[in-house]
């Protein structure tokens, strides 16, 4: 395996076939997606006879069936023994089998596959199956484990496009929360990895490499988030920083100093800026992270006032950092910003932001303090998604019996058969009970039986009900009725507001007097 | 990364006050006139950053030109920012950061009303004579020209003899009215693909683009997971083993070339190559000049190395192919991003020359019959010696076209796209039916259509009961009267759709915009492309399971699933407790 090979992400790349240690998405049913990382051993010590397996509720499926194949094939099931592992005691096994490689650390698996014996060749079950796609930022967004609230594909999607976040953009985003957003920044900004430059294709040299700054304050997620960073291969891609952002900006320590990078700063006393194109913020507070994501050292008093005004209109629903903190925190930004002011802006380029904030104050709050601190171009929007279910609707009395119709007339004219069919028979048996009155008075159940003579079976072929058994091949129901189409029954009514600004690139007289004499003006002839 | 400064001949967006668009190419040299709000040289805005506001300053006594002054963002928001909280704001005017150009004249009427926050309209009277400026006076003012049309707000203010019954509100958005009406600035902005999506759906013919909005652009873009492929992502060496790269994307294209847009700007291939870092750009060769009126391919004989490097159509990875209904490509709008197919001289240094690849239907579906397509017949060299240069010129264009033809052709037809993206006025059952072949599994496949019942007749073909006829009695061949497409090469077909709610930001003004476009809300068809497995696949199902789902009142689900037309995926109907509900072809009893 090439190092190009090990690095390429399965988001990004995929590859012709699965392979082996990599993710996939187990498609089972739409909405129910699993995924996987595909494995060629039994890692886990699981006890199958067949090596690694993922039991599903459409069957089991030993990962040796799924290793290999195109994208996209539908795999059967296979048959295999899932009831008697515990009986042959491989739980013990599988304790023993950790320990050990506890121990042994990483190198263990190699030694463990020498160990297991050689799989039993799966057999295939007589029912079910699944599809098996690669992983992509959408399936990721609807397979993910939620840690916290997930940024789904329709706002994500109006983000980036929004923010204008291509190939070689570096974006900041902070709260990483799940990585639904970073998955779909990663795809986004991605214009190769910064290592392949070596591989000997001159024109990437200069390239400026695309780059998500993915910033989060709680550790456990962190810990999280880079592991799964490192499993999808999007390392490079994707750098998690573990920092609260409100309280300690977003500049980086050296640790972060990639040398092949060229987006970062030379100076080496100075913290790193991520030169950012574009920010997203999905926190509680975003105007409190705002004051970092200035060009410029701002003074303390514009900073705290753009805050405190922001609060002057409503309350704070969840403060993270008491007031006093605040202050002193102000104080060591502004200590900084005399001294040696970094911004973590890409000072070449217009910058955009959206905020994500399910609250109308929220908004508010953010909105004034973008207000206050110079940027342009200031927008809320919701984003409404619905996803539209197509069906045919079945409506007559022919479909009697069947499910999911409506067996009510399908037309007037078919009330109205029915009507007289009903009308005709009650008549007859009206006359017939007169016959009978004036026969003799009749018993209650002579009137029972004659009652549901009259209306069973009606003689009527538009009244027949279609036998369902018989005409199962005749019919052709996936083109009958008439098609419809309505907005899925859940819907997700309201997920945040988007804030969106632009802050433009700082315009110096120097500057401009530079462009004015590369393009002076010529007195009009 | 395209240009952050404004380069010669770029097309750039004027963000007007009345807040409409106006698309200009920056010809160096010339004026530009933007309307009642004035004209300026051309010249003073190369090579200035974009998203800047002007203002134009009125011309001084013996100047040709008016001169252009960048209003601080603090300026703009003055007004804002005073009604806010007029204590805090305050402060800040007052720190060193602020405002320059400010004279005070325009705003202090807004400012002084804070106290007066709580007025109701009672007291208002709609009158016209209210405003004691006449017409004629304000044509005087505007002739004289006193600071960039603020005076004019100003004295408008003053003259109101009811200003201050107004209440803050209202009187805010009087003040906006006028400023919008009479204020001479306007923001630059860079035309990309979300500013041309909502310049062509708000100023242009919108029926032209689909009514295509950049939420819907953008959903799409995401769902059909365009991204970057480029050689350098590691994965090239592996794609090319059956001659055919990564990242290859099927577009169908009927709006002029929106979508392509859209998706060449997710892969990277909209703008021109950057030249050098944007602190000293340096001005790109000027594009058309006399020299160049040859026909291209004169210059690309003479060198063959010039030749080889820009060969169009040629990239092997990260590229679109177009399939159009008419002889040519219909691609007008890529000229905003400086790839015009109507010159003949197409800068060939445009990612979109060798990233973009054409071809008809008629070269797809039956090439024989395409003259392109056709091997124009071999000269021998020394034949070829003896002609005359134009001719053999116009020999060597023969061939390299039909070279072109033939390997765009053969490699679409090969198939093996990553994913198809369609928004056509043609029926997409038609287009589906030819192009999903093409596609390698797990594809994404997505089609775009301003009202549903394209989508909705599609998704029907794709239903789950369909599928389910389909599998338990397949038909001899495929399209044929029940299967017009082969239900069983899509998976979880969808239909979306999505709309952008924008919301006024102001202080203690906050709201959803009140008027807004109606027209088509647009619809997107989604699926996945699979690999079905040979021979009957069967789905799971347990008989008993139906029960406990009717207990779990899970039943009902089951069958919206059923009833979804693919909300299921599984190939038999998904009441994927999968049998007996499932498999059946109608699920009674």
């Amino acid at each position: 395996m090439g190092t190009a090979q090990q690095r390429s992400s399965p988001f990004l790349d995929p590859g012709p076939v699965s392979t082996a240690d990599s993710l996939a998405i187990l498609h089972l049913k739409r909405d129910l997606l699993l995924p996987t990382v595909l494995s060629a051993l039994d890692e886990k010590c699981e006890g199958y006879d067949e090596g690694r397996v993922t039991n599903t509720r459409f069957g089991s499926f030993p990962h040796s069936t799924l290793i290999g194949l195109p994208w996209g094939s539908q795999v059967r099931a296979s048959d295999v023994d899932t009831g008697s592992r515990g009986r042959r005691g491989a739980q013990q096994n599988k304790k023993r089998k950790r320990d050990d490689r506890l121990v042994e650390g990483n190198t263990a698996v190699g030694e463990g596959s020498s160990e297991t014996p050689t799989p039993k060749a799966p057999v295939a079950a007589a029912t079910g199956f699944i599809h098996l796609l690669p992983p992509t930022p959408e399936t990721w967004t609807a397979s993910l484990p939620h840690r916290t609230q997930v940024v789904y594909t329709p706002d994500y999607s109006y983000i980036l496009h929004r923010l204008g976040v291509r190939p070689g953009s570096t974006i900041i985003e902070a709260g990483a929360g799940s990585g639904s957003f970073s998955h779909a920044s990663a795809r986004a900004v991605f214009n190769g990895y910064p290592a392949c430059e070596s591989d000997g294709t001159s024109l990437a040299k200069k390239t400026k490499f695309g780059k998500v700054w993915s910033y989060e304050f709680h550790k456990q997620r962190v810990g999280r988030l880079r592991e799964e960073i490192r499993n999808h291969g999007l390392e490079g891609v994707v750098e998690i920083v573990h920092r609260d952002v409100c309280e300690d900006g977003f500049l980086l320590d050296h640790s972060y100093r990639e040398p092949e990078n060229g987006a970062l700063e030379q100076g080496e006393a100075l913290p790193l800026s991520p030169q950012a194109d574009a920010v997203f913020l999905d926190l509680p507070a975003p105007w409190l992270a705002l004051r970092h994501l200035t060009r410029k050292a701002m003074p303390t008093t514009v900073l705290n006032a753009a805050i405190a005004s922001s609060k002057s209109q409503t309350p704070a629903p969840t403060p993270r950092n008491p007031d006093g903190t605040n202050d002193e925190n102000n104080l060591e930004t502004n200590a900084i910003h005399t001294t040696s002011f970094t911004s973590p802006l890409n000072q070449h380029s217009s910058v955009r932001i959206c905020t994500f904030s399910p609250c109308i104050e929220q908004v508010q709050r953010t909105v004034s303090t973008l207000r206050q601190l110079g940027w342009l171009g200031i927008e809320m929007v919701e984003i409404a998604h619905k996803r539209i279910e197509v069906r045919r609707e079945r409506v007559g009395l022919h479909e009697e019996g069947a499910r999911g119709v409506n067996a009510s007339p399908a037309t007037v004219d078919e009330a109205m058969e029915r009507l007289r069919e009903v009308e005709s028979r009650f008549r007859l048996s009206r006359s017939a009970m007169k016959r009978q009155t004036s026969l003799g008075k009749p018993t209650d159940e002579d009137i029972k039986t004659e009652e549901s003579d009259t209306i069973t079976p009606p003689t009527s072929a538009l009244l027949q009900p279609a036998d369902p058994t018989t005409n199962r091949n005749a019919r052709k129901a996936f083109k009958e009725g008439r098609l419809i189409h309505r907005p899925e029954p859940e819907l997700k009514t309201h997920t945040s507001y988007l804030v969106f600004a632009l802050l433009p690139q700082e315009w110096t007289p120097e500057e401009e007097a530079r462009a004015r004499s590369k393009w002076p003006i010529k007195p009009k002839q | 990364m395209h240009h952050q400064l404004m380069q010669p001949h770029a097309y750039v967006a004027l963000r007007l006050p009345s807040d409409s668009l106006k698309v200009v190419e920056l010809v160096p040299n010339t004026t530009i006139s933007i309307g009642k709000y004035g004209s300026f040289p051309s010249n003073l805005l190369l090579g200035r950053p974009y998203n800047l506001t002007f203002e134009i300053v009125d011309k001084e006594e013996g100047q040709t030109h008016s001169n252009l002054r960048v209003v601080p963002a603090l300026e703009l928001h003055s007004d804002i920012l005073a009604e806010a909280s007029s204590s805090v704001t305050s402060d800040i005017l007052d720190g060193k950061t602020v405002i320059d150009g400010g004279d005070g004249v325009e705003y202090e009427l807004v400012g002084e009303n804070g106290e007066i926050l709580m007025r109701s309209n009672r007291e208002i009277i709609d009158d016209p004579s209210r405003q004691k400026l006449t017409m004629e006076e304000i044509e005087v003012l505007k002739k004289e020209g006193t600071g960039a049309g603020r005076d004019i707000i100003a004295l408008l203010m003053q003259s109101h003899t009811a200003i201050d019954q107004k209440t803050a509100f209202s009187l805010a958005k009087y003040t906006l009215r006028k400023t919008k009406k009479y204020v001479k600035r306007f923001t630059a902005l860079q035309v990309d693909v979300p500013l041309l999506t909502h310049y062509l759906l708000s100023e242009k013919e919108a029926l032209k683009t689909m009514e295509l909005r950049e939420e819907l652009l953008a959903l799409m873009g995401s769902l059909a997971n365009i991204h970057y492929s480029g050689p350098s992502s590691g994965y090239g060496a592996d794609g090319l083993i059956d001659g055919v790269g990564a990242g290859r994307w099927l577009v169908v294209d009927e709006t002029g070339g929106l979508i392509l847009a859209a998706m060449a700007e997710r892969m990277g291939i909209l703008y021109p190559a950057d030249d050098g870092e944007t602190d000293t750009p340096q001005p790109p060769p000027s594009q058309v000049t006399s020299a160049e009126a040859t026909p291209q391919d004169s210059q690309s004989t003479s060198h063959p190395a010039h030749y080889h490097r820009c060969l169009a159509m040629s990239a092997t990875s990260n590229t679109l192919t177009l399939i159009h209904a008419n002889a040519q490509p219909n691609l007008s709008l890529l000229k905003y991003f400086r790839y015009d197919t109507s010159v003949r001289d197409v800068d060939s240094s445009h990612p979109l020359h060798t990233h973009l690849k054409t071809l008809s239907w008629l070269q797809l579906l039956s090439p024989h019959e395409d003259t392109g397509y056709t091997e124009p017949e071999v000269i021998p060299n020394e034949v070829l010696q003896a002609w005359k240069g134009g001719k053999r010129g116009t020999y060597f264009k023969k061939r390299r076209r039909w070279e072109r033809i033939k390997s765009v052709v053969d490699e679409t037809r090969a198939g093996g796209f990553d994913g198809l993206v369609v928004a056509s006025a043609m029926n997409p059952t038609t287009i589906l039916q030819h192009t999903v072949p093409l596609l390698r599994g797990a594809a994404q496949v997505v089609v775009y259509s301003p009202c549903i019942e394209p989508l909705t007749e599609l998704a029907d073909l794709y239903s789950i009961s369909r599928r389910t006829a389909f599998a338990i009695d397949p038909p001899m061949s495929v399209p044929c009267e029940d299967f017009p497409l082969n239900p069983a090469l899509l998976l979880a077909p969808t239909v979306h759709t999505v709309k952008a709610r924008h919301w006024q930001c102001l202080p203690g003004r906050t709201h959803p915009v009140m008027t807004g476009k109606g027209g088509a809300e647009g619809y997107i068809f989604h699926a996945t492309r699979v690999l079905p497995a040979e021979g009957k696949v069967e789905a799971r199902g347990k008989h008993k399971r139906r029960k406990v789902l009717k207990e779990h009142g899970a039943n009902g689900l089951a069958e919206n699933e059923a009833a979804l037309g693919g909300g299921v995926p599984c190939m038999f109907d998904g009441v994927c407790e999968q049998s007996e509900e499932g498999a059946r072809a109608y699920p009674q009893q």
